[in-house]
């Protein structure tokens, strides 16, 4: 029999910071453990892509060289691979659906923890090891007798499977470990959202961010086991002898790709619904309004998951496509326009008639809004065939998915760190520097990025590191933008230092003072250690009015 | 005789879940006389046999678009293996966690005795009698977990309930008192 435990646990269960941080089943600490870790593989990215830009500054090769003076391809190669690695499956995904997600998807639904608290625990080492796997990466032996794998993120045969050394290797087998991670991560939560909801709270009266996790960790687990199929049929071209993707042994180098973006496309909404749903939450409370069309919302992220994973081959109309199978994906792709609208104006519905507070969060989520809405209409040019065929692998394609992924997917991220930092540690931020931070980066991310449209229209092909001088003009521009978006970053990073060392104290646990909070607010700050040992009444969490 | 099975609102399962009965279990029931009292408590779980059926039907059609656009390459047998691992990786997941949630606790009054057993997941049970006369029954409304619900007797202190709302708590409380009552 369960002895009674009521005086057991009246006190907090002190843990030393090894067992705390390296071996936590504890739901909040590995969010901790995923964001910090994603944020210092993210601080690498960025490094990457300032000396690429400032390498892209002016015409000619003038930093990336060899030791005679000629321009070192590889190099540059090693760093475009790199960056979109990294980006793909250890920042993103790793900050929002493991970090985020991790944390307060629990405490929306009023769960103790995760289903499976060990299986997190592998989940997050084993995304560690992918981590460790990519620098590897970079400094073992790779092709053209130089450090690390230059084949880019998207690993295309023959390419990656002629590509020499072992650094290739050790790429695909870092995506594996982090693919692993994610499927484990997607089962966990996908099991604790269905089983573990607090009693009474129907899948229609679910948080929206815990929704956006939900539909995020369904897309991981039906396309990142594609993604590993064929990355391991990449593994066995390479060191077995086998010809999946080798013409010469009966293989398809098109069918590489055609898997390949069967995962990647869905991987685009792997990377930005779970921002939807912290935009949500932000735009919400600081409208003082519930969000505008709760069930529209919800169908609108699983219809844009479910779309996704019928629109691949829109990445690859060049490849020698049926003009039926354009006109297919042509039509398939701009449907997804209908539930992303359905988004965007059920947000700006949420702020009309609100009584809006420009507070840092929702600088970010209205950024946010923007220039995805950007990136969105970017992608439906890029939805024509006919169009897709001047600007594929051009700047203009570079503009676009940046628009969606870097000023989208990251200002939701920063909106999310920014609203919940008071939550998850106790303490708030500088106002004012939050504001700085964010009117610098959006600044200086659309002097990056827009100026890349102008240079796709001009024709200027991506992958490259040099340029002819006609380029030049919109390339410098773009590199001050870089730098002013770096300088942001670090600042981000000295306001986090400040905030967890000097900030203010908040003791309030509804901070924002959000009529229609969620669960996580009727926590101290930060929650303890064990939330929700009893379980949640329906009037804690049953506050929006509109469904 | 009280209800038979507390909680068949939002606070448990419709049904009580299926536990394997030991040979240990039946000679424990064998008593003859009926009770005064019986309740069976479970945990509440969100999603039902047929929701689970359901979610993995939706995962097996979702990881079968691109098995069927590769059918009849070699890329097929590549995939395979890892599509079929997810789904199936799944289904334990769910199944697993559903039977993290098979803990059952019935309590059973007679007229000279209570009885407690409480089996867990994994097929574990654990017993505890007391007599109704010295039975302490206990609300701790300000514990750790609200409206912490506790027996006192047989020389042991044991919980009841602790995974109910603390609504659901202080309702069984109610009912075991006038249970009591009538048992004393």
């Amino acid at each position: 029999m369960a002895d009674a435990a009521v005086h057991a646990h009246d006190h907090e269960h002190k843990r030393d910071f090894f067992t705390r941080w390296f071996c936590s089943t504890n739901h909040k600490d590995i969010g901790v453990l995923y964001i910090f870790t994603a944020g210092l593989v993210g601080l690498i990215s960025v490094a990457f892509t300032w000396y690429m830009r400032l390498e892209l500054m002016e015409p000619g090769v003038q930093y990336m060289t060899m030791e005679d003076g000629s321009p070192n391809g590889h190099l540059w190669n090693v760093l475009i691979t790199g960056h979109g690695l990294t980006m793909m499956f250890f920042v993103v995904i790793p900050a929002l659906f493991g970090g985020f997600g991790n944390y307060f998807m629990p405490l929306h639904i009023g769960a103790p923890d995760m289903a499976f608290p060990r299986l997190n625990n592998l989940s997050f080492w084993l995304y560690f090891a992918g981590c460790v796997m990519l620098i590897i990466s970079l400094f073992v032996p790779g092709g053209n007798s130089q450090l690390g794998s230059g084949v880019g993120w998207v690993l295309y045969a023959p390419l990656s499977t002629r590509e020499a050394g072992m650094s290739t290797d050790f790429a695909i087998f870092a995506v594996h470990l982090s693919g692993a991670s994610s499927i484990l991560g997607a089962v966990n939560m996908i099991t604790t959202f269905l089983n573990m909801r607090a009693p009474g709270m129907s899948l229609m009266k679910v948080p929206l961010f815990a929704w956006s996790i939900f539909v995020t960790a369904f897309l991981i687990l039906l396309a990142l086991p594609v993604l590993a199929g064929a990355i391991t049929m990449l593994l066995t071209d390479r060191n077995f002898g086998t010809t999946f993707f080798d013409p010469a042994g009966g293989g398809d180098p098109v069918l590489y790709q055609h898997i390949l973006w069967f995962f990647g496309h869905p991987e685009v909404y792997i990377l930005i619904v779970p921002a939807f749903g912290i935009v949500s939450h932000v735009i919400s409370t600081f409208s003082k309004k519930p969000v505008f069309g709760y069930a529209g919302m919800v169908f609108a992220m699983v219809a844009i998951g479910a779309l996704g994973f019928v629109v691949w081959a829109h990445h690859m109309y060049t490849v020698g496509m049926s003009h039926n199978a354009q006109a297919y994906f042509m039509l398939a792709t701009m449907v997804i326009a209908v539930p992303t609208g359905i988004k965007i104006f059920s947000w700006i519905a949420t702020m009309w008639g609100g009584s809006i507070e420009f507070k840092t969060p929702m600088l970010w989520a209205l950024g946010f809004l923007f220039l995805f809405t950007v990136g969105g209409v970017t992608g439906i040019v890029l939805s024509q065939a006919g169009i897709d065929r001047a600007y594929h692998d051009t700047y203009y394609v570079v503009a676009h998915f940046h628009y969606v992924m870097s000023l989208g997917a990251v200002f939701g991220i920063f909106a999310g760190i920014y609203y919940w930092i008071g939550k998850m540690s106790g303490r708030q931020y500088p106002e004012k520097w939050g504001k700085w931070h964010f009117w610098s980066m959006f600044i200086g991310a659309n002097i990056t990025f827009f100026p890349q449209h102008f240079l796709g229209r001009q024709g200027m092909p991506r992958r490259y590191i040099d340029y002819p001088e006609a380029f030049e003009y919109w390339n410098v521009i773009s590199t001050y933008g870089a730098l002013i978006s770096g300088l942001s970053f670090i600042f981000f990073l000295y306001i986090i230092y400040y905030t967890l060392t000097k900030g203010e104290k908040v003791t309030e646990k509804n901070y924002w003072d959000d009529q229609y909070a969620t669960l996580e607010w009727t926590l101290p700050n930060p929650p303890p250690e064990h939330t929700f040992e009893t379980l949640p009444t329906r009037e804690e969490w049953d506050k929006q009015p509109a469904h | 005789m009280g209800n038979p099975i507390h909680g068949t609102d939002s606070t448990a399962g419709a049904t009580a879940p299926a536990v394997p009965v030991s040979a240990d279990w039946i000679a424990w029931t064998e008593r003859d006389d009926p009770p005064l009292y019986r309740v069976a408590l479970w945990p509440y779980r969100s999603l039902g046999r047929q929701g689970q059926r359901c979610v993995l039907w939706i995962a097996a059609a979702g990881v079968a678009v691109p098995l069927a656009a590769s059918i009849g390459t070699m890329a097929f047998w590549g995939l395979l293996p890892f599509c079929l691992g997810a789904v199936s990786v799944l289904h334990l997941a769910l199944r697993h966690n559903t039977r993290d949630g098979r803990l059952t606790e019935i309590f059973t009054l007679w007229p000279d005795e209570v009885r407690v057993e409480r089996r867990e997941p994994r097929g574990r049970i654990r017993r505890w009698r007391a007599t109704p006369q010295f039975l302490r029954l206990t609300l701790h409304p300000r514990a750790r977990i609200q409206n912490y619900l506790t027996l006192g007797g047989g020389g042991r202190e044991i919980e009841l309930g602790a995974f109910l709302s603390p609504d659901e708590r202080l309702a069984l409380k109610h009912e075991i008192e006038i249970a009591l009552a009538r048992a004393r």
